[in-house]
């Protein structure tokens, strides 16, 4: 199963590509708990493209693609904003006094926390941010199982 | 989607998805408030990191008045995603059902 779609780098978008996500899972029939941490993960990437993706007026165009085969879910997110790794990003000190803290790096942190596989890559004049998790669908029953 | 009110025992009370979009709006609301304390999550289902953000800066605030944050009623997701931040080390959090 396969979806994507394509909107333009600003914040009024988010609301879009979540429902394009969740209308996805909904359909291949994932539980929500499967979902959400694809839902972080959109929001956070989707939101540095927005914050650095457009400079200069011109607005970045964000592709966002899902790939589901087997059980493992793949989610593609692709701009062609100025070359930017996400990965690069220093680890946030999760530890830090109250004082010192940051939310700069917390989202990828995030992404890499949650999702099985991250991959960045530089394509042409366009960044592909690559992540993949395995997820468990709601009718498919453990193997042994009557589900009667 | 998202609701910020403040409910009768002057707690602040969030449901909804607390994305990007909506933190000013929360923001907003909680920089308003002359003494930030309890806020119930209860309705919250979803927040990233910039909606972490609007607690940090809360907390801050409320820290430097000689108070601090209380959250109250989160739920699993919702707590894990404090937890992973580490923000249970420097915010008041108790889960849902405790």
């Amino acid at each position: 199963m396969e979806s994507r779609t394509s909107v333009p780098g600003e914040a009024a978008q988010l609301a879009a590509l979540t429902r394009f996500l969740q209308d996805f899972c909904k359909t291949a029939e994932l539980p929500s708990a499967a979902a959400l941490p694809f839902e972080i993960a959109l929001e956070e990437i989707f939101m540095n493209v927005v914050m650095h993706g457009s400079p200069a007026g011109r607005l970045a165009r964000v592709d966002v693609s899902l790939v589901l085969r087997d059980d493992d879910l793949t989610m593609a997110v692709v701009d062609d904003g100025p070359a930017f790794d996400p990965l690069s990003l220093p680890a946030p000190d999760v530890n830090a006094a109250l004082d010192a803290r940051r939310v700069g790096g917390l989202g990828v942190y995030f992404v890499r926390q949650m999702m099985d596989a991250v991959s960045y890559a530089r394509e042409g004049p366009r960044n592909q941010l690559r992540m993949s998790k395995r997820v468990m669908r709601a009718n498919a029953a453990p193997a042994g199982t009557n589900p009667g | 989607m998202f609701d910020i009110h403040q409910g009768p025992a002057g707690e602040v009370i969030m449901s909804g998805r607390l994305d990007a979009t909506q933190c000013d709006a929360a923001l907003k609301f909680l920089g308003a408030l002359a003494r930030p304390g309890v806020i119930d999550l209860g309705g919250l289902e979803y927040v990233a990191s910039a909606g972490l953000r609007v607690f940090l800066l809360t907390q801050k605030r409320a820290k430097a008045m000689g108070g601090g944050l209380k959250l109250i009623n989160v739920h699993g997701p919702v707590h894990d995603i404090f937890r992973y931040a580490g923000f249970d080390q420097v915010l008041d959090i108790t889960r849902a059902g405790d």
